[in-house]
C-alpha cells in the first residue's frame, strides 16, 4: 500500500511537470493551430539557462526565476518572430515542419553551448522531505504541483474571460476573420509564444530542481505528448490532467511491470485513447464543411 | 520546334515520359552507376551505398506522406522492423536471404496496419504523433523480445549470397542496393501514374471531397500505409546489412528527420524529388565538413568531436530554409531552370 502512494505521488510530480509542457504545447495550438515540437528543446534551454544562472550569477531562488522566466518570454519571442512569422498564412504541414527543424537544432545546441554531462540544480530548496505519515514528499515535489493547479486555474481563467484570450481564440479558428474584426494576429501568435515558453521554462526548472539537468532533457517534450493528445491538443484545462494521468500511469507501469514498460506506457495508452476518442478526452470535436 | 504539349490519349497522358532522351539519358546514367563502383575508392563508394539505400526509404517514406499526405514521424519503427525482421529470419534462423527480404517487407507491413488502423479516424497532428509513439514502442518491444532479438546486443548480420551471387565486396553490394534502388524507383513512378496513385492524390488534396468521388479512404489509406512500410522495411534491411549490425541504437529517431528532411529539400510528393533530397542531404554533411576545413583545423576538430550534432542541425537549418524560401523543394527549383532553359528570352 505504502508503495502503491510512494508511486502515485512521485507519479502526481512528474505528471505535473507533464502537464506544464503539454500546457504549453495548448496555449500555442489553442492561439496559432500548430503543434510546436520545439516545446521540450524550449523547456530544456530554459533550465540550462537558469542554471548558468545559478552558477554564475546567483544561487537565490528569486534571482533564478526571475532571470528564468525573462529569458524564456526573450526565446519565445525571438522564436516567434525570426523563424514563426515569416511563415505565417503558411500550411500547417509546413509550419509545424518549421518547429520540428527547429527543434533539431535547439537540441544539438546544448551540446555546443553548453556540455554533455549532467548537471544538478542546487537552488537550496526543493530537496527536502516532508513526511505526511509515513509517506515522504518532496517540497519540490508539491510545488510543481501546486503550481500547475494555480497556473491551469490561471490560464483556464484568462482564454475564457479576457479580451485578449477571446482574441486568441479568434485567431486560431481563422486567422483571416480574426485580421478583419481588427485583431493583430502577429501580437496574439508572439504572445501566445512567450506566454508557452515562459510555461515550457516553468516545468524545466521544476525538473532541474527534483531531478537533473542533462542533453537528454527534451525527451520530456515527446513524453508530453501523450499528455496534450489525451486531454486533446486545444484543450489546456484538458492537457494538465492529461499530464497527471500519463505520470500516474507511467509511474504504475514502471512500478508494476518494469522499467521497459515505463517508458512506453504513455504512448501506449494515447493509441488506445486515440482510437477510441479521436479528438482526446477534452477536445473539441472539428466540424469540416467541404 | 516543340511549341507544347498536346497529349491526344489517356495512355499518353500517364505514361511515365514522352521523351526519348530522358529514356536515353536514364539508362547512361544507369550504366555509369553499374561501372563506378569499380572506379571509385571505398570512400567514396560507401556515399554511393548509403544515398542508394536512402533512396529506397526515402521513396517508401514518399508514398504516405508526399502521395497520400499522411505525416508520419515514426518512419525510423519501419526501417528498424525492416532490419530486425531480416536479421532474425536470416542470422537466427539461417534462412536464404531472399526470404529475409521478403520477411523484412511483410513485417514491418503487419506492424503498419497496426498503426494505420487508428489513422482512419485521425487527422493531420494526431496522426503524426501516434506515429511517433508507434516508433518509441517498437523500440521497447524489440528491447523486450529478448529470444527472439538478443534484446539490447543485437544481432550481427553477414553480407548475403542470392541465387549462388556473393554481394560480400563493396561493388556487388552497391550493384545490389542498385537493383532496389531502381525497382523502387520504377514501383513508385507506375503506383502514382495508376489509379491506386491517383487516388493517393486526391486523399492528399482533398480527403472529403475524394470520397465523395468514390474513393475508399480506409482502404488506400491502409494501402498506402502498407505499401510504405513494405519499401521502408527493405531499405532497412539493407541499412542492417550495410551496418553488419542490427541494432536499436544503430536506428535513432534522428532517421524519421532525416527522412522528412529529404522528402522537403527534394520536394513533397515527387520521386525525382525523394531522389534529389537524399543526394544533397546525405552528402550536405560531409560538404559542409569540407568547406569548413578549408578554413580552420579547428573547425574540423569541431566537426568530428561532435559530427552527430552538427549533422542534425544542419537538416534543421535546411528544413527551415527550404519551406522558407523554396517550398517546392529542389525539384521545384528543378522545373523552373528547365523551363527558363527552354524558353529563354522568352518568359513561356
Amino acid at each position: 500500500m505504502q508503495y502503491l502512494i510512494q508511486l502515485l505521488i512521485s507519479g502526481l510530480a512528474i505528471g505535473a511537470i507533464y502537464g506544464l509542457i503539454a500546457m504549453g504545447f495548448a496555449v500555442i495550438y489553442k492561439s496559432t493551430g500548430l503543434v510546436n515540437f520545439a516545446q521540450g528543446e524550449m523547456t530544456m534551454i530554459v533550465a540550462y539557462i537558469a542554471w548558468t544562472i545559478s552558477t554564475t550569477v546567483s544561487g537565490n531562488v528569486f534571482v533564478v526565476a526571475v532571470g528564468a522566466i525573462l529569458t524564456a518570454i526573450v526565446l519565445g519571442l525571438v522564436i516567434e518572430r525570426v523563424v514563426m512569422r515569416p511563415m505565417l498564412g503558411e500550411p500547417v504541414f509546413a509550419t509545424v515542419m518549421v518547429t520540428i527543424g527547429l527543434a533539431v537544432i535547439l537540441r544539438s545546441s546544448i551540446n555546443f553551448i553548453w556540455d554533455a554531462y549532467p548537471h544538478g540544480l542546487d537552488l537550496g530548496v526543493g530537496r527536502d522531505i516532508v513526511r505526511i505519515g509515513d509517506i515522504g514528499v518532496r517540497t519540490g515535489q508539491m510545488a510543481v504541483i501546486a503550481t500547475l493547479l494555480l497556473l491551469l486555474a490561471a490560464v483556464w481563467a484568462f482564454f475564457r474571460y479576457s479580451k485578449f484570450g477571446i482574441a486568441m481564440r479568434a485567431v486560431a479558428a481563422d486567422d483571416r476573420t480574426a485580421l478583419l474584426m481588427g485583431i493583430s494576429a502577429t501580437r496574439v501568435h508572439a504572445i501566445a509564444w512567450a506566454a508557452s515558453s515562459v510555461i515550457a521554462g516553468i516545468a524545466g526548472v521544476f525538473f532541474a530542481i527534483s531531478y537533473d539537468l542533462s542533453p537528454a532533457m527534451f525527451q520530456l517534450g515527446l513524453k508530453s505528448f501523450p499528455a496534450t493528445i489525451l486531454g486533446g491538443l486545444d484543450a489546456v484545462l484538458g492537457s494538465g490532467v492529461g499530464g497527471l494521468l500519463i505520470g500516474i500511469t507511467e509511474n504504475l507501469a514502471g512500478g508494476y511491470l518494469g522499467s521497459g514498460m515505463k517508458e512506453v506506457a504513455g504512448f501506449a495508452m494515447i493509441i488506445v485513447v486515440l482510437m477510441i476518442r479521436p479528438f482526446g478526452i477534452f477536445g473539441e470535436r472539428d466540424i469540416e464543411r467541404v | 520546334m516543340r511549341s507544347g504539349d498536346f497529349k491526344e490519349t489517356y495512355g499518353e497522358l500517364v505514361a511515365l515520359t514522352d521523351s526519348k532522351p530522358v529514356w536515353l539519358w536514364s539508362a547512361a546514367l544507369v550504366a555509369a552507376l553499374i561501372v563506378a563502383p569499380f572506379l571509385l575508392n571505398s570512400y567514396i563508394l560507401s556515399f554511393l551505398i548509403i544515398i542508394l539505400i536512402t533512396v529506397v526509404g526515402a521513396l517508401g517514406l514518399n508514398i504516405l506522406t508526399g502521395y497520400t499526405g499522411l505525416i508520419s514521424l515514426g518512419h525510423v519503427g519501419f526501417l528498424v522492423t525492416g532490419a530486425y525482421a531480416y536479421a532474425v529470419v536470416v542470422s537466427k534462423y539461417g534462412m536464404p536471404p531472399l526470404v529475409g527480404f521478403l520477411a523484412a517487407g511483410i513485417v514491418p507491413a503487419l506492424a503498419s496496419l497496426v498503426v494505420g488502423a487508428p489513422s482512419l479516424r485521425l487527422k493531420g497532428l494526431y496522426l503524426a504523433i501516434t506515429t511517433l509513439a508507434f516508433s518509441f514502442i517498437i523500440n521497447t518491444v524489440i528491447l523486450e523480445a529478448r529470444t527472439l532479438t538478443n534484446g539490447a546486443r543485437g544481432i550481427p548480420v553477414q553480407r548475403p549470397k542470392i541465387l549462388g551471387v556473393s554481394f560480400d565486396s563493396d561493388v556487388a553490394f552497391t550493384h545490389l542496393c542498385l537493383g532496389f534502388a531502381i525497382v523502387t524507383l520504377f514501383a513508385t513512378l507506375n503506383i502514382r501514374r495508376s489509379r491506386v496513385g491517383r487516388a493517393f492524390v486526391a486523399i492528399r488534396d482533398n480527403d472529403t471531397a475524394a470520397r465523395v468521388m468514390g474513393i475508399n479512404l480506409h482502404a488506400y489509406k491502409l494501402f498506402a500505409f502498407v505499401t510504405s512500410a513494405f519499401i521502408t522495411g527493405i531499405a532497412g534491411a539493407l541499412y542492417g546489412i550495410y551496418l553488419s549490425f542490427v541494432s536499436v541504437e544503430g536506428f535513432p529517431f534522428l532517421l524519421s528527420i532525416e527522412a522528412l528532411a529529404i522528402l522537403i529539400v527534394g520536394g513533397l510528393g515527387s520521386a525525382l524529388g525523394a531522389v534529389l533530397g537524399t543526394i544533397l542531404i546525405v552528402l550536405l554533411p560531409e560538404a559542409t565538413r569540407m568547406v569548413f576545413s578549408l578554413f580552420s583545423a579547428q573547425m574540423d576538430a569541431l566537426f568530428s568531436t561532435g559530427a552527430q550534432e552538427l549533422k542534425s542541425m544542419l537538416y534543421g537549418l535546411v528544413i527551415i530554409l527550404f519551406l522558407r524560401f523554396q517550398p517546392r523543394g529542389l525539384v521545384g527549383a528543378w522545373h523552373d531552370i528547365r523551363r527558363l532553359w527552354v524558353n529563354w528570352p522568352l518568359r513561356y
